[in-house]
Parts: structure tokens; C-alpha cells; sequence
């Protein structure tokens, strides 16, 4: 017996799967046994809403009031089935967008690959109420008053409510952001797929539908599959849009009204509608489980060299490529620079040349403009908040991307396992969890030393922590989805020669996930810069960020500067990019699109 | 061997939960959620307390009783403390404490800025672990929570210096939680473009059909502020039901709904109120072009109008009342590691004994009130003459679920 369990634990995948199985015991499972347990009880808060609560005592009481009281139907049923309806039309049009771009970038010969590719990652740089503002300058009808839409001032047409708020517009804008991450997985699983296998099937003779439907589909399946359920999740999590796209015509999902119930201090509906979040997402991995469970799976890297050969595009090669590029500086160049435009601009709305100044990048204090606030670069802890940005995302970005595919890892090779379908299920849910509660939680967990962690409260490595394990849902998917590509034959064969697990993950997975690895990579870094909800909680002064700043010009009504910062953001990620480019040996461009 | 390897994994499934558990329980032993029973663990105040200061926080009951402290005094102990620690819900903390640190020099400030929930949140669960890290508090009500779970169980101290307290205005000197440094409310505000004068004197003007579809609010569901001023409606119905007499001649006839504050929420959604975002929504939607709309936002906004390009004003008199206030409290936090220098901030931003000092200069603005008798407001009207309801923290705390609730259900 125990000699056997010997044995099972002398396999890497289970030994590294049960160390990283406690670890998200501890930094996952923990923080929602706890959002759990208080659900049941009654809270002292909780004498606001009825007489009958007795605090510390076990109550059903919550979940009533959510599933089955009169309040059910508008605290519940009504907004998930929003929830539910865009977060399948935000994957499906996601979809869409992401894998025929993929397709275009990756399997064709379109021309401008590499601008494309560039292109495509900027609608994920800028915040996501960046898109939604700018669908109600174009698409605003009267309703909500203030300077007309310009669909209604220059064409006179006064859309519906229902193209102006609601639905539509939080599904496209939500799409238009998240597809990069259709993108960049689906992306990377066709580049690594072998073209011989289309040929072959083409000299056989069957139809291109044939093929893209038997060959390419099932190869990329995995990746699609991975895709859906990131966006999915992320769009019945995000609260930003739908709150301002929504609000005009009270289309409520359960993420605004989560946020309503935060904000109204009522912990336990927040704490009950947050579960039912994690519950529909975990219901829908194992959906996922069970249809990539029964395929077999499809080892597409082996360690023979692939020929690819691109799909012509004939005649449409340029059109193609043209209207790619305008679609996509449309929806990504032109507001990020307008965006830099207006922080150049003395008063907003005022486009003559003599509106534009240094002022708030490096202007001193001037009482006449924004109350004396001085220019960003001479806010004095402005380098102190860089340098922390700095620090928390790029190690964060690193540690996260391998961990990811450490966890993919275990995920794959152990996929008919309870290990594999655990790790896969429990590193999912902190999209889940919102932002807040989970950092109130670590507050607690980590405000003193517990077992052999320090009291890492107050300290920048609990916001790397938090940081990371928000990001796992993202790394692990992709580090799983491209694990899944690489056949055991190359590590049995290492094994085989004598080389120790660490050798082998070093030498072979390591560089054959290159690609995915600097994907993952920038995809974090740019949340970590960007994130904001999850780590305010955390901040002490001396661990201030960017994002913590533009909360405090923002909430002082300093437009501009907060639009400088967002511009230093975004350089710094595009300088990170282009580095990550260069060094790392992993053009994604390349990557994805073989040269 | 498929069976066996079945047992196998069903045993290290125990394994693993026993584990968990165990993992588990041993941290949950060591944090309750709930009362502020705060253990004080000798080998958990490491992080930001030096040990220098210990001294001075033995009595933290001090705070609420404040014995005639000199500036001097407080300023000699300060210096002698680290960094001054604050939490923040307005920037406004900031600009004192830059021309704080110039007026003592040797005193460091550093402000947190944090949303009045969140720092409700951050503060119980540092409490809770015997983290004592914020000194001074500058907070604003969440539906009376902060007096219920903040002020009434220690955590929140209320700091008023005797000689100050004589000029400070009611409620503001014994009737509410703390002092507060500046009050603003929600109130409705108009387009000057577009009227020459207030268009709304009684509240119960925004049911008839001249402002069918023409009203804004930032949603209440959001932000509870909002939700007070609906919630202090609800608690007040009688004031409301009076003024509906006074409007239409009439006593108010309830369709379905508990009493007049209901009745006006029910008669707002059918007239087509529509709800936006957030306070810069609302007056984006009336005051950029212009509009006879009207909307609810908050009386500080007004200072923004130049840089946003608005043309708007609040209406300063409605009846009943014009709004309920929304105070930016003033606290010592429990345990505050340098209560000296708390003190004297607190002092900085209240502007000293003779209201002159530079420190209340960010909190005395178009559309903010400081509510001392010596202070001249920079507003046309006087905060004693404010036509405002009480902030009944205690009744708000549990009116405002069933308003919001109400709210949900008639408005998704």
C-alpha cells in the first residue's frame, strides 16, 4: 500500500500536482470556504434586513432570499439570464473575431502580418469603459441627454434604445476587447500545428470544408474550448461596461447587482451571488472536460520540424488585409490616440493648436488649472508608484506565466485524473471571486505569520501574490492548451537518456511553449499594470501603484492626468512587447504567423 | 489494476481533505470575522509600529475625551513618531497635508485614498489581526455602516477638541457620530442656460409632466449616498406627504406603496426617471448642451463646472427638505500609532481654533460647507440656514435594505 502510493508519487505530475493542489488549497480553495461558510450564517449586519436574524446561528435564509423570495425574480433570475446571454453572445462573437483573425494572421498569406498582430493587442491595453464611451459618442440616441450622438447630430438618425444601451453595445464593446485572447490561444495552436496533415488530407482528395472541419477543428478544438470559457467568465464578471452601457435602460446583470450589494454593505447577497457566478462557470468547465475528455487528443508538436505551407488568398490577399487594418485601427489606434491627443490638451473639447501643453505631464502647479495639482512626472510619489507598477507586474508576469504552464501541465498529463480535472476546476474560480472580497480575505490570511508564511500585509510580494493567483484561470488555460500539443514521447525519450524532470520541463517544455509563454507573459503584465479593484484594498503608501494614483485624480475629476498616466501605461507595456520581441526570442508575430 | 488504482485515488482523496481541513481550521482559529475583540498578540504589531510608540497609544480612550491639549505639546510628541498614517475617502486630505508638513515640518503625512466601503473593510480586518496601522480617518457615511459597525464597536474614534467644540454647528457638535470637516448632499441641479431660476422648489415638482422623462439620477444601486437620500425620504414620509399636500392641495393617495417616501420613488419610476451611471453622467446628460432637464448629483460637483464645461447650478431650498447631509466625517483611528499627531492634523483640517489655518482651505468650497459658525462659506447660503433633514445613522442602517429592495423591484 504505502509502497504503492510510493510509486504514485514518484511521477513529477503527481508529486507537482499535489504540492500545487495545496497551494491553491491555501490561496483558492480557503478564501471560498470561507465566502461559503458566511452565506449560512447569520451576521450582525444582517439584523437590517429581517427581525429574525440571530447572529452566529445557521440560516438558509440568504439563499432564500436570492433563489426563492419575492425579491428573486429582480435581485436574481432577471440578471443572470443576462449573465448568461452575453456572456454566450460576448464568447461567440469573441470567437468570431479571434479565431478568423488567427486564421488570417497564422494560415494564410495575407500581407502586414506583423502590423495586424500588433493591432490586435491594443483593444486589451485600453480600459474597457475606453470602448463603451466611445460607443455612446457614435451611437447615443436622445435618451440620455448632453451633446448628441453623432450618428443622430450628423445623420439625424435617432437609433433605439436598444442599439444605443443594453444588450448590443455591452456584447460588441465586451467582444472587441477580450477577443485577443481568442487570438493569441487559438493563434498559437494553429501555428504549431502541422500543414502535412492538410496536404495530406487535400492529396487524398477531400473538400476544403472536409478539412477544415475533420483536420483543422479538432486540432485547434482544445484551444477554441479554452477560449470560450476565459471570455465567458470574464464577461459575466465585468462590471465596468455593463454599468454604463446598462444603466440608461436598467438591464441589470449579476455583476452590477453584486457590486450594488457591496456597496450597500450587504456582504452575504454579494457573497451568494458571487458563488452562483462560480458555480455556472464551474459547471461549464466541466462541460468542457467531458467533451475534450472523450476526444483523443491531438499531439501536433513531435520532434520532427513541420513544413507549413499558407493558404493563398488570391485576388482578396489585399482587400483582406486593408480592411483588417482599418477595422482594427478604428477600434484600437484611433481612441488610444485620442486619448493622447487629450492629455495634451489644456481644456478638453478645445482642438485649437494654442490648447495644447506640457501641462500635465510636466508642468509644476499652477492654482489656475486642476487647483495647483502639479504635472504627472512631478507627482512626488509618481516614481515611487512606477517603480512598484513596475516590479509587481513584471515578476508577477513571469512567476504567473510559469506557473501556468506547470499547472497546464499537470492539467494535461493527468487529465483522465481527479488531480488534473481538480487543479483545472479550482484554478478557475478567481475570476470569479470578486476582486475585493478576495483581498479582504487575504487581509486576514496574511496580516500575520501563518505555518511557515509570513505576515506579508503592508508588503509588495502579497500584491505579486494576488496578483498571480488572479491571473491562474488565464495562464493555466493557455499553459494547458499548449501543453496539450506536445507529445510525452519527447520527454519519455529525455527520460529515457537520463535527464531529471527538471532537466526535461527546462529543456523541452520550456522552449516549445515559448510562444504561449510570452503570451501569457504580456497578457498579465498588462492586467497587472491595469489592475486596480483587486489590489486597492491592499495598498499601504509605500506600495502605491499607477492605478492607485489615477483612483485619486480621478476621484478629484483630473481627466487629463489620469488619461498621462494610462498613456505611460501603455507605453511601457508596448516597450515591454517590443523587448519581450526581441530577447525573448518569441516574436508573437513569428510565433503566431511563421515566417 | 483500473480497480486498484481506484482505491488508490479515492485514499489520497482523504488525504488530501484531511489535510485541507486541517489547513484550514488552523487559520480559521485565528480569524473571527466578526466582533473587535482584538487580541493584542505582542508578536503581531511588527510591520509598521515602532516600538517608540507603544508609549503613547495606551490610552486610546483619550480621544474621546480630549483634555486641554496644547498645539505645542502635540507637536513636540509628534515629532518625536513616524510617519503620520492617513485613510482617506476624498483627495481632499492631500492638500492639507502638504501645507500640513510645511506648517510642522518634521511630521511626515501619508494619505491612503480608499472608497468609504472598502476602507470599512480594510480597517475591521487589519484591526481584527492586530495590525493598528491608520491614524486620522476622513471618511463619509455608507447608509449609517460606519456609525453602526464602525463607530459604535471602537474602531472609529470620535476627536473634537473642547475649545473648538463651541463653534462648531448642531449636529455636528454633539449629535452626530464625529465632526465632520465639510458637508455636501445630494440635491437636484438645473441647467442655467436654460432657466434663469431654480424650475423645481418641492420635490414632488419632479412627478408632474413638465419633467416626464426628464429627470437623472446616478443610480442609488451603486452608490448608496444616492440611496440615503431616497432611504431619509422613506423615514421622513410625513414631511414628504406634507409637501405633497402643499403642492397639490391634496392629501396623497398611496398606489400599492408603504407611505409618501415610497409613493414619490413609485411616482419618479413612472414618470420615467432615468438612471445613469454616476454623479458626471447626470450632468454631462444636462449641463453640456442645453437641456431642460434636470438631475440629482452632489452639491461639490458645482466646482467642477468650469473644467467639465457644464452650465449648471444645485437648487439649494426644496421642500420638504432640500436633501439629507453627506458629512466627511473626522476620526482617530483605534490604537492610531501616533495619536499626537493625529490630533494635530485633525486640528490642521479643521483649521485651527480661530478657523483661519490653511488646512481647511481644500474643504471650504463652492458647494462643500464647513459647518463652524467663525467660518464664512464660500456658497450664497449658510450652512445653519440649509433647509437639510437629519442623518439618522441608526434608522438608515436598517431602513436603506428595503428601499434598495424596493428600488429593485420596481426599476429592473
Amino acid at each position: 500500500m504505502t509502497n504503492r502510493m510510493y510509486n504514485w508519487l514518484r511521477n513529477p505530475v503527481h508529486l507537482i500536482g499535489i504540492a500545487a493542489l495545496f497551494l491553491l488549497s491555501y490561496t483558492i480553495i480557503w478564501p471560498v470556504m470561507r465566502i461559503v461558510s458566511t452565506t449560512f450564517f447569520w451576521r450582525q449586519q444582517d439584523t437590517r434586513l429581517t427581525a429574525e436574524a440571530d447572529p452566529g446561528h445557521f440560516t438558509l435564509y440568504h439563499w432564500e432570499r436570492v433563489l426563492a423570495s419575492d425579491m428573486s425574480y429582480s435581485l436574481f433570475y432577471k440578471p443572470i439570464m443576462h449573465s448568461l446571454s452575453v456572456g454566450f453572445a460576448v464568447s461567440a462573437l469573441s470567437m468570431v473575431l479571434g479565431c478568423g483573425l488567427a486564421w488570417l494572421v497564422v494560415r494564410t498569406n495575407m500581407p502586414l502580418k506583423k502590423t495586424i498582430t500588433f493591432l490586435a493587442v491594443i483593444p486589451y491595453l485600453l480600459p474597457s469603459w475606453i470602448l463603451s464611451q466611445a460607443w455612446l459618442t457614435f451611437f447615443k440616441n436622445g435618451k440620455i441627454g448632453g451633446t448628441p450622438g453623432i450618428m443622430q447630430s450628423l445623420f439625424h438618425i435617432s437609433l433605439p434604445d436598444s442599439i444605443s444601451y443594453g444588450f448590443v453595445p455591452i456584447v460588441i464593446t465586451m467582444s472587441i476587447h477580450d477577443s485577443v485572447f481568442f487570438f493569441l490561444l487559438v493563434g498559437a495552436a494553429l501555428s504549431s500545428m502541422n500543414s502535412q496533415l492538410e496536404e495530406a488530407a487535400s492529396v487524398t482528395g477531400a473538400p476544403r470544408l472536409t478539412i477544415l472541419r475533420r483536420i483543422v477543428f479538432p486540432l485547434v478544438m482544445p484551444s477554441i474550448l479554452s477560449g470560450f470559457i476565459l471570455i465567458f467568465t470574464k464577461a459575466i464578471s465585468s462590471y465596468g461596461v455593463p454599468a454604463l452601457l446598462g444603466a440608461p435602460v436598467n438591464f441589470h446583470m449579476i455583476s452590477t447587482m453584486l457590486y450594488s450589494s457591496m456597496r450597500s454593505r450587504l456582504t452575504t447577497e454579494a457573497n451568494v451571488l458571487s458563488l452562483t457566478l462560480m458555480l455556472i462557470s464551474m459547471l461549464t468547465i466541466y462541460m468542457n472536460q467531458r467533451v475534450i475528455g472523450r476526444r483523443r487528443s491531438f499531439v501536433t508538436v513531435t520532434g520532427k520540424d513541420s513544413a507549413k505551407t499558407l493558404t493563398p488568398l488570391g485576388r482578396w490577399k489585399h482587400p483582406v488585409a486593408i480592411v483588417t487594418v482599418v477595422a482594427m485601427t478604428l477600434t484600437a489606434l484611433v481612441p488610444l490616440l485620442i486619448l493622447l491627443l487629450q492629455s495634451f490638451m489644456l481644456k478638453e473639447g478645445n482642438y485649437s493648436l494654442s490648447n495644447l501643453t506640457m501641462h500635465y505631464w510636466t508642468g509644476g502647479s499652477d492654482p489656475g488649472i486642476n487647483t495647483g495639482e502639479k504635472g504627472v512626472l512631478h507627482n512626488p510619489i509618481f516614481k515611487l508608484a512606477l517603480r512598484n507598477s513596475l516590479y509587481i507586474a513584471g515578476v508577477a508576469a513571469v512567476l504567473a506565466a510559469v506557473i501556468g504552464l506547470v499547472l497546464g501541465y499537470v492539467v494535461t498529463r493527468s487529465k483522465q485524473s481527479w488531480l488534473g480535472r481538480a487543479v483545472d476546476q479550482v484554478s478557475f474560480l478567481p475570476y470569479l471571486m470578486p476582486g475585493i472580497s478576495l483581498a479582504a480575505i487575504y487581509i486576514s490570511m496574511f496580516a500575520k505569520p501563518t505555518l511557515f508564511i509570513p505576515a506579508l500585509y503592508g508588503t509588495i510580494t502579497l500584491l505579486i501574490v494576488i496578483t498571480i493567483v488572479k491571473e491562474l484561470p488565464f495562464t493555466v488555460k493557455a499553459g494547458s492548451a499548449s501543453m496539450m500539443q506536445i507529445g510525452r514521447e519527447l520527454e519519455e525519450a529525455a527520460q529515457i537518456g537520463g535527464a531529471s524532470w527538471f532537466t526535461r520541463f527546462r529543456r523541452i517544455l520550456l522552449p516549445l511553449n515559448r510562444k504561449s509563454l510570452v503570451s501569457a507573459f504580456l497578457l498579465v503584465f498588462i492586467s497587472a499594470m491595469k489592475e486596480m479593484e483587486l489590489i486597492i484594498l491592499l495598498v499601504t503608501p509605500r506600495t502605491e501603484t499607477l492605478t492607485t494614483l489615477t483612483f485619486y485624480y480621478a476621484e478629484k475629476g483630473y481627466e487629463q492626468l489620469t488619461n498621462v498616466i494610462l498613456m505611460i501605461i501603455i507605453a511601457i507595456v508596448i516597450v515591454v512587447y517590443i523587448f519581450a520581441v526581441r530577447f525573448g526570442k518569441a516574436d508573437l508575430t513569428q510565433g503566431i504567423g511563421g515566417q | 489494476m483500473q480497480t486498484r488504482l481506484h482505491k488508490n485515488k479515492s485514499l489520497l482523496a482523504m488525504i488530501m481533505l484531511i489535510c485541507a481541513i486541517m489547513l484550514m481550521t488552523a487559520c480559521g482559529t485565528t480569524s473571527k470575522d466578526e466582533p473587535a475583540s482584538t487580541e493584542s498578540n505582542a508578536s503581531t504589531d511588527t510591520t509598521t509600529t515602532p516600538a517608540a510608540d507603544n508609549a503613547s497609544n495606551g490610552s486610546d480612550t483619550s480621544a474621546a475625551t480630549p483634555a486641554a491639549e496644547t498645539v505645542e505639546d502635540l507637536y513636540a510628541k509628534a515629532k518625536e513618531g513616524g510617519k503620520l498614517i492617513v485613510y482617506s475617502t476624498s483627495g481632499r486630505a492631500n492638500d492639507a497635508a502638504e501645507t500640513f508638513m510645511k506648517q510642522y515640518p518634521g511630521i511626515e503625512v501619508e494619505v491612503s485614498k480608499v472608497k468609504s466601503d472598502e476602507m470599512m473593510d480594510k480597517v475591521t480586518k487589519e484591526q481584527d489581526a492586530g495590525q493598528f496601522n491608520p491614524d486620522v480617518i476622513l471618511t463619509k457615511e455608507v447608509s449609517g455602516a460606519v456609525y453602526e459597525e464602525m463607530v459604535k464597536q471602537g474602531r472609529y474614534i470620535k476627536y473634537l477638541p473642547e475649545e473648538f467644540a463651541e463653534v462648531v454647528d448642531e449636529p455636528y457638535r454633539t449629535q452626530a457620530e464625529a465632526y465632520a470637516n465639510y458637508v455636501e448632499f445630494r440635491t437636484i441641479f438645473y441647467n442655467t442656460s436654460t432657466y434663469s431660476q431654480a424650475p423645481v422648489t418641492n420635490w414632488w415638482d419632479l412627478t408632474t409632466p413638465a419633467f416626464k422623462g426628464k429627470v437623472y439620477t446616478a443610480d442609488p444601486l451603486s452608490s448608496p449616498a444616492f440611496m440615503d437620500l431616497f432611504t431619509t425620504m422613506v423615514i421622513n414620509s410625513d414631511d414628504m406627504a406634507a409637501a405633497y399636500k402643499a403642492k397639490f392641495g391634496t392629501d396623497i393617495e398611496l398606489h400599492g406603496t408603504d407611505n409618501a417616501g415610497y409613493e414619490f420613488i413609485k411616482q419618479l419610476f413612472d414618470n420615467g426617471l432615468i438612471v445613469l451611471k454616476g454623479s458626471d453622467d447626470v450632468l454631462d446628460a444636462i449641463g453640456k448642451a442645453s437641456s431642460e432637464a434636470v438631475g440629482l448629483a452632489v452639491s461639490g460637483d458645482v466646482s467642477k463646472n468650469e473644467e467639465n464645461g457644464w452650465t449648471i447650478a444645485p437648487i439649494l431650498d426644496i421642500q420638504p427638505k432640500t436633501s439629507v447631509p453627506d458629512s466627511g466625517y473626522l476620526f482617530i483611528a483605534n490604537k492610531a500609532p501616533h495619536e499626537a499627531a493625529a490630533k494635530l492634523f485633525i486640528r490642521w483640517m479643521m483649521g485651527e481654533k480661530d478657523g483661519t489655518g490653511a488646512g481647511m482651505e481644500p474643504f471650504n468650497k463652492l458647494g462643500s460647507w464647513v459647518p463652524r459658525s467663525d467660518v464664512k462659506t464660500k456658497n450664497d447660503v449658510a450652512f445653519e440656514s440649509l433647509n437639510l433633514w437629519l442623518f439618522d445613522g441608526e434608522k438608515l442602517y436598517n431602513t436603506a435594505p428595503q428601499v434598495r429592495d424596493f428600488w429593485i423591484k420596481h426599476n429592473s
